[in-house]
């Protein structure tokens, strides 16, 4: 078709008479850019400021109403109740400009929110299925429904620490087979009530193998909203 | 010469038109499930999908067309999901609500499933490069809200289970504040709190919604009351009776075989993998769906105490996880919303003749869809026929109209070239039916004339209207009907092409198309036209949203500021200040700070309800759409 333009001659690919133009008009300027994005209405050729005017078909205004403004209410609610629900996932990792010793020691406060959401595992396929950890010896409770890598290397621990114990014991018990198996059998006993006793320990003192609670990490970043009035110490 | 144009070269039309044909090696991209994990195929199909990229602009995710040939795996997602296709739009819009309700992780991996199709576990950890647990927290999420659906693997009963997510549900997220509000209007406080629990939390049982739902509103009575157990579950009950909650499907999936369903549901067996299952179970496919289970729920609703310490606090959570068995275990309920929308679209209808003709008549229209809730499916094209004497002993208490007025109404509604109510009948004093599909068509009808008019003014849209109704017309032919002058007809209907409201038809009187010898028709094709707005309408939306973030992620220190301070205010008076304290405290933010936050909680206030508007824009848009595809 492109070939067939008649040679030399310049004809058109519209019929003049359909598309309503006479002869005298002339045909209008050939596109040169896309349309702009936002749109604008076509400013006059010769204008002084050549800045994009406003569209000229201004939308409609919204209704407005009390039925209108307790659904805007509903819906803000709603977005601020599902960030507070466990469905709401955060990324383990917070970016910090600087590294802080206290990161460690940190990441267990966000799995709290975690432990609400009881899932009926029967409705999931069972490869999602993530298992959820026995109170250790040292008494950390940790409830996994997920973590990064951290958590799951203080678990390696905690089951390596185990392993240890056991070996130590299982080397005792054989050393000392005859007398001292009643000793062996006290011993174990002892070691259960031990982690009885520790496990009855408050889990905030003992989330990690520190020897501090763990208030003591919180460098008062977070604003506490305490007010300095009533203080009846001195302030230097 | 033969005048040619490939249907490849038209952007959008890539995926739809072409058949699948082995030769093409370049298809392989747009097959509806990934190849096997190997790794060059893998490659390959990225390469493709880069390279179509300009002329898919609309259709992001490949998963139109027509199935390979000789593969049948596609079956056992049942025949609505197999031609399941994504526009750009919709991914962008469904990403942004699940980053809003959901988190980024989420969002992260939704919108991977959306624009991959089905795909197993390991594939998902793999192209994400999220960690495994991450992973599959989300995926719990997801599933859980019934935003992703999980199959046994297609390829035998060893092969991995395969996720796909569900584009329709995630965008039903931006209808959540209507369906509360509806259910606020027809069952009081205790309704709008029962489906706000379940729509935050996705499926729960019977029992805990009910516990849940009093302790909120005893939270809010005075002291010394509280509600019982038996008032909310009554009015669970009525919600269940009314459809608008129904039972999950038991076994979660599509089709999990092995999955041990709870002993009160049917033995509906889930279709084990190897068998091909003919469509997707939906929950009404359950006989026991809308039966409430027998519950044993004595109590009342309990007030939280303010904890004095945290330890009292994690105490307390812990003694709530100790879970009394109430006899309803692994029934799971869920929001219906099909039901809903049945809902609103008898609301739009009813408003519709009520502004079109009077109350009286939307009243005889309400009482005609109020009689055939029960016996008219989701998806029938009018109601079961009604005489006009059921229809008057029907009508409300306070419209005493006597029977002629009645009859004349009726006759009214019939005549109306709106077509809302038709006549099926002459017996029982004449058999009327309400047209449900030509009252969408005709709702969204309207609403593209109403575009089409704020956007380009009456005259284009007395053009547009004018080419509804006629179909085709020449160029003169839409000066002389539309009774504008030449010139200023031209320009408008070249700027309505231009927008594509309007498309072009070529009849040519000779074979090559010389353009002296062809007719140049216009015409507006209504259903193409309602989809091009509607993708229009989730860009706006997204926009939106796009531009909420914005303004707050602008001002956020001054938010959390102001956030912190309320929490002070609100610490201090529960403690008991002094009112020096206060306003030392309010005085905390300064005066242009306090201008800053207001102007943007206006903009923020705007943006919110501008989406719950066009919200409903988009469900006109929609019914319509899915109407005509049923029909």
């Amino acid at each position: 078709m492109m070939a067939d333009r008649g040679r030399g001659r310049r004809t058109l690919s519209f019929i003049v008479d359909s598309v309503a133009i006479s002869r005298g008009d002339s045909l209008p300027p050939a596109v040169q850019q896309p349309t702009p994005v936002f749109p604008v209405s076509p400013a006059p050729l010769f204008s002084p400021d050549s800045y994009p005017q406003v569209i000229e078909q201004k939308p409609l205004p919204l209704t407005g109403g009390e039925e209108a403004e307790y659904l805007t209410a509903l819906k803000q609610d709603f977005r601020g109740a599902m960030r507070s629900l466990p469905c709401f996932i955060q990324p383990a990792a917070v970016h910090r400009d600087v590294e802080r010793y206290s990161d460690k020691y940190h990441l267990s406060e966000q799995m709290d929110g975690l432990t609400d959401w009881i899932i009926d595992w029967k409705r999931f396929p069972k490869e999602l299925r993530v298992r959820i950890r026995k109170p250790s010896r040292d008494g950390a409770a940790l409830t996994c429904l997920g973590g990064g890598q951290s958590v799951q290397m203080k678990k390696k621990k905690v089951v390596e620490k185990e392993e240890v114990l056991l070996k130590l014991e299982t080397l005792e018990k054989k050393e000392e087979q005859e007398s001292s198996e009643e000793e062996g059998e006290g011993k174990n006993k002892q070691k259960e009530e031990e982690a009885e006793a520790e496990e009855e320990y408050d889990e905030e003192e003992f989330e990690e193998e520190t020897d501090y609670i763990m208030s003591y990490f919180d460098n008062g970043e977070d604003f506490e909203g305490d007010s300095d009035d009533n203080m009846d110490e001195a302030i230097y | 010469m033969a005048h040619e144009r490939k249907c490849y070269d038209l952007p959008g039309v890539w995926g739809l038109l072409l058949p699948y044909n082995s030769d093409r090696k370049t298809d392989a991209g747009e097959q509806p499930q990934p190849p096997p994990s190997s790794r060059k195929k893998h490659k390959h199909r990225r390469r493709s999908s880069s390279s179509r990229r300009q002329l898919s602009e609309e259709y992001g995710s490949p998963t139109s067309g027509a199935p390979p040939k000789g593969d049948t795996s596609e079956q056992t997602w049942g025949a609505e999901i197999s031609v399941y296709k994504m526009t750009l739009q919709e991914t962008r819009l469904c990403g942004l609500l699940l980053r809003e309700h959901f988190g980024e992780v989420v969002e992260k991996v939704g919108t991977h499933l959306l624009r991959s199709g089905a795909q197993n576990l390991r594939t998902i950890v793999q192209e994400t490069n999220l960690s495994v647990d991450l992973v599959k927290k989300c995926l719990c999420v997801l599933v859980q809200h019934g935003a992703c659906l999980f199959i046994a693997g297609r390829k035998g009963p060893g092969s991995p289970t395969e996720y796909r997510a569900c584009c329709d549900r995630i965008l039903r997220v931006l209808s959540y504040p209507r369906y509360i509000y509806t259910a606020k209007t027809l069952y009081g406080d205790t309704g709008e709190l029962i489906i706000e629990e379940l729509l935050q939390r996705g499926h729960m049982t019977m029992s805990s919604t009910v516990k849940t739902v009093a302790d909120r509103l005893t939270q809010n009575m005075e002291e010394g009351h509280s509600l019982d157990y038996s008032d909310v579950s009554s009015t669970f009950s009525k919600l269940v009776e009314t459809h608008f909650l129904q039972r999950c499907p038991p076994g979660g999936g599509a089709g999990t075989s092995g999955s041990a369903g709870p002993a009160e549901a049917p033995a509906t067996p889930a279709a084990p993998a190897a068998a091909v299952s003919k469509a997707l179970p939906t929950p009404e496919s359950f006989p026991d769906c809308y039966t409430v289970p027998q519950v044993t729920l004595v109590g009342r609703g309990k007030r939280q105490l303010v904890p004095e310490d945290g330890e009292d606090q994690r105490n307390a959570k812990r003694a709530k996880m100790n879970s009394e068995t109430h006899g309803d275990e692994g029934i799971y309920w869920q929001v219906n919303f099909e039901r809903f929308h049945q809902h609103f679209r008898d609301q739009a209808i009813i408003s519709a003749v009520a502004n079109k003709l009077d109350q009286t008549s939307s009243e005889i229209v309400r009482t005609i869809l109020r009689m055939s809730e029960v016996t008219t499916s989701p998806t029938a094209t009018c109601t079961k026929p009604l005489s006009a004497n059921e229809i008057f002993r029907s009508l409300p208490a306070s419209y005493n109209i006597p029977r002629q007025i009645l009859d004349q109404y009726l006759t009214l509604l019939v005549d109306d070239p709106m077509e809302f109510v038709g006549k099926s009948g002459e017996s029982g004093g004449g058999m009327f039916v309400v047209n449900l599909h030509r009252a969408l068509a005709n709702l969204a009808r309207a609403t593209l004339e109403s575009i089409v008019q704020e956007r380009f003014g009456s005259r284009s849209a007395r053009i547009f209207r004018l080419l509804l109704r006629k179909r085709h017309l020449e160029q003169k032919q839409v000066e002389d009907f539309a009774m504008i002058p030449a010139k200023e007809a031209k320009d408008m209907l070249y700027s309505l092409l231009s927008h594509n409201l309007v498309q072009l038809q070529e009849i040519p009187k000779t074979p090559d198309f010389a353009p002296s010898r062809t007719f140049y028709l216009y015409t507006v094709n209504q259903l193409p036209t309602a989809r091009m707005l509607l993708q229009n309408c989730y860009k706006t939306v997204a926009n939106l949203i796009e531009r909420r973030l914005f303004e707050t992620k602008e001002n956020k220190r001054l938010l959390e500021k102001s956030q912190r301070i309320e929490a002070i205010l609100a610490s201090l008076q529960a403690s008991g200040a002094e009112p020096e304290q206060l306003s030392e405290v309010e005085e905390m933010i300064s005066a242009p700070e306090k201008q800053q936050l207001d102007v943007l909680r206006l903009h923020v206030n705007k943006l919110d309800s501008a989406e719950n508007q066009v919200d409903e824009t988009i469900f006109i848009l929609e019914s319509y759409i899915s109407s005509t595809s049923t029909s």
